[in-house]
């Protein structure tokens, strides 16, 4: 008896995991438009923090983790400053170029004096 | 649309691709694992169908300037 109804348990079991699953996914707007989506993940951003607070606690790790270093690292900064380093070395380059072979020739004819 | 909008607009279409990336991943997990016998075919079919969804959304987020909206059509 307990045998025939274990695989309609074990379909029903999968069917309500999988049913909230995309629940969950669809109630927290990831689903939707890109604000939704934005909102969505700052407020999980803001969530982190005291969630790991109470898995340390439960898990009576009492011990502080040392913080995280808050990294100050700006992808767009990084890539606005590496374009206009490019764009100026590449402005710059004539002129060292030719400054630089004057400075060699002068050099090579210092040695051959 | 100013620079700075554009600019907002490409910020959001990134975020919410990777948002979708990750949930139809998620997703294509669970139901690999739960209905497919741990195929790789939901995951790559979940991921693609996030990505899909970010790309249309990010058409129209950058569409939207151009069109003409229902409430403008009224007056």
């Amino acid at each position: 008896m307990a045998a025939k109804i274990l695989p309609v348990v074990k379909l029903a079991t999968k069917v309500t995991i999988a049913g909230g699953a995309l629940y969950v996914a669809y109630d927290s707007g990831l689903l939707g438009s890109g604000e939704q989506g934005s909102e969505a993940l700052g407020k999980a951003k803001a969530a982190i923090p005291p969630a790991i607070e109470e898995w340390m606690k439960y898990f009576g790790l009492q011990a502080q983790l040392p913080t995280m270093p808050k990294i100050e690292f700006s992808p767009v900064q990084s890539w606005n400053s590496g374009v206009r380093w490019t764009i100026s070395s590449l402005s710059e380059a004539p002129t060292k170029a030719s400054d630089y072979t004057s400075q060699g020739l002068q050099y090579i004819k210092d040695l051959t004096k | 649309m100013s620079e700075k909008e554009l600019g907002k607009k490409w910020d959001r279409c990134l975020a919410d691709g990777a948002i979708k990336f990750g949930t139809g991943l998620g997703l294509g997990i669970v139901l690999s694992v739960l209905f497919f016998k741990r195929h790789t075919w939901p995951i790559s079919f979940g991921s693609g169908a996030g990505l899909g969804m970010a790309y249309a959304n990010c058409q129209n987020d950058l569409r939207s300037h151009y069109m003409l909206h229902r409430s403008e059509k009224e007056q």
